[in-house]
């Protein structure tokens, strides 16, 4: 039988501005499959943040069912959908979202505090990070912070990564290694990757690419 | 890394911000913990005064009854007739005043030389002066200050007393003064015929409470009994105006202190609206971040309650130095735990509204706060 790490069921996010109502999601009807990697893509405006938003329990829907490897969202009081978000999901973010007075080491423990930091210096040597373990953000390259940052994400063993414009803030080279990371996440660990994206070229490392406009997947 | 660690790193990252908090919540302390090294200062020495005499109990003037004057002289003829009470050995009367001399304030105390037993005086040099001449005995301290020896003379209202000894009590104010004959300062206070409180010895076999209860109802509402500091807050309401002060200005500072930290913490979450949300992200709960905020206030109000009490404990034994004033101080570890208390109570009540601020963020505008 075949699993499922999303699950939308004609999903509405709206949103009042003044007297106007904005449709973010507009009837989402979309599954993507365990040990997936998908890439969302889009225009501004056309409901890719609400997606990833919705994706990560970061935002709830107005209406319509979403599920998460199974669990329905709608039911987990805010305690568990902390818990879920700790334990099953992984963020990168374009701005690579670390905490300047922490370093490396530390960033990619604050998901795990109060933990043994060897499992956290595993994950960053697998990163090639293994002499950067105590260098602040400001100290590392535009690179070296996103893998920091994908460190960070992987530390609890998520089934799933969201990635909001991952390479947004690099240059070509480092744009590709974090893409080519994130690949080899999904090929080897099974880890399912949903990757928001404008540029075509980290797009294509995806296996499923996915189309939005207006709330609403292009078919 | 630990969430406690985490938790003190912290405030650390504004530094400018971190010592202004820090300094507008430490006035604050400093101004606690001066005024109670001086209420407890006051009270040991009352409680010095009232032990280390020969007395037993010391009666005054009973200010708060409905029949007072208002006066706190009390008759002299009253010191002859408490001495034949029954269970009374000795009384004492005592007439209190100060005199500007060679550009010093000097406390004097006077009392009759057979009397000087009861007020713990031993001599250290010299003599003890003679009641019918112009002699005068001066404290330690007074002397050291003033740079007497026995044989040196002071002028009092333009007359020359002769100092004839040097003595020591071991309590600071009192060896901070002089004494002289009671006849000859109560003429030069042109108050004659009246002391301000009577020192009491009782017999051996006699009962304290007996005889202080048989004063106070052989002159009820006029005199009062003193034998102990709870005595002394009952029959004189001074050190109870200075710790009603110290309240009030402790109920100050836990305000402005609460406002200057809320005001503090409200400006650290607001800068980190877009990290709250991160924190959010990455699988922390409301109540976490709760505590993060919380704990960070009140490791701020902490370290402002260290410094507070450097400074107040610094500051009040300056003031004393320089001013010349024989105020013995007391530090307790009591007064630093409350001085401390009172930090960490600001550090809650003024970290809360901004924790729970910070714990209610929505992740997704978190997230989105450039």
């Amino acid at each position: 039988m075949t699993k499922y790490v999303l699950e939308f069921e004609d999903v509405w996010k709206t949103y009042s501005m003044g007297d106007a109502e904005v449709n973010a999601l507009a009837g989402l009807n979309l599954v993507l499959k365990e040990g997936s990697f998908t890439a969302v893509m889009g225009p501004s405006g056309s409901g890719k943040s609400t997606f990833l938003h919705v994706s990560g329990i970061l935002d709830t829907p107005t209406r319509g069912l979403f599920r998460i490897n199974g669990r329905q969202t709608s039911e987990l009081s805010l305690k568990e959908q902390a818990l879920l978000r700790r334990n099953e999901i992984g963020f990168v973010f374009q701005r690579f979202n670390l905490l300047s007075q922490l370093s490396a080491l530390e960033n990619v423990m604050l998901p795990m505090i109060n933990k043994d930091s060897e499992k956290a210096m595993g994950v960053l040597d697998k990163m090639g990070l293994e002499d950067k373990y105590h260098k602040r953000p400001t100290q590392l390259s535009g690179g070296e912070q996103q893998r920091v940052a994908i460190s960070r994400a992987l530390i609890n063993d998520p089934s799933l990564i969201l990635a909001d414009e991952p390479t947004g803030e690099l240059d070509t080279e480092n744009a590709q290694s974090i893409m080519q990371i994130l690949q080899d996440l999904n090929r080897k660990a099974e880890v399912s990757i949903v990757v928001v994206t404008h540029n075509p070229a980290s797009a294509s490392f995806a296996d499923r690419i996915i189309n939005m406009r207006d709330g609403k997947i292009l078919q | 890394m630990s969430f406690l660690k985490l938790m003190v790193k912290n405030p650390f990252r504004n530094k400018a911000r971190l010592a202004l908090a820090v300094i507008g919540i430490a006035i604050g302390i400093a101004t606690i913990v001066a005024l109670g090294m001086v209420t407890d200062g006051l009270k040991v020495s009352i409680e010095e005064q009232l032990k280390t005499g020969g007395a037993d109990f010391v009666v005054m003037k009973n200010t708060t009854s409905d029949s007072s004057t208002g006066s706190y002289s009390i008759k002299n003829s009253r010191v002859d007739e408490i001495s034949k009470i029954d269970g009374v050995k000795q009384a004492a009367g005592v007439y209190t005043s100060s005199r500007m001399v060679e550009g010093n304030q000097l406390g004097l105390a006077g009392i009759y030389q057979k009397d000087l037993n009861m007020l713990g005086v031993k001599m250290i040099q010299g003599n003890p002066f003679s009641d019918n001449k112009n002699e005068v005995i001066l404290g330690k301290l007074a002397a050291e200050k003033m740079n007497k020896k026995v044989g040196d003379t002071i002028n009092l209202n333009n007359v020359k007393y002769t100092i004839t000894g040097i003595y020591e009590t071991g309590n600071k104010e009192l060896d901070s003064i002089g004494g002289l004959s009671l006849s000859k300062l109560q003429s030069l206070g042109e108050d004659e015929g009246k002391v301000d409180m009577i020192y009491v010895k009782i017999n051996n076999n006699a009962d304290l409470k007996t005889v202080t209860q048989r004063v106070e109802k052989t002159y009820p509402g006029e005199l009062t009994t003193i034998s102990s500091l709870e005595d002394f807050q009952r029959a004189d309401d001074s050190l109870q105006m200075v710790e009603t002060a110290s309240m009030a200005i402790s109920l100050l500072a836990i305000v402005i202190g609460g406002i200057g930290i809320i005001n503090t913490m409200i400006m650290s979450v607001f800068e980190r609206t877009r990290e709250i949300g991160v924190l959010k992200a990455v699988g922390w709960k409301s109540k976490r971040i709760l505590s993060m905020i919380l704990g960070e206030s009140v490791v701020l109000t902490l370290l402002a309650g260290l410094v507070g009490i450097i400074l107040g404990f610094i500051g009040i034994e300056a003031i004393i130095i320089f001013s010349d004033t024989p105020l013995q101080l007391i530090f307790t570890p009591a007064l630093a735990l409350r001085a401390l208390g009172i930090a960490i109570f600001v550090g809650v009540i003024g970290g809360l509204y901004p924790a729970i601020r910070a714990s209610r963020l929505p992740p997704t505008e978190a997230l989105r706060y450039e």
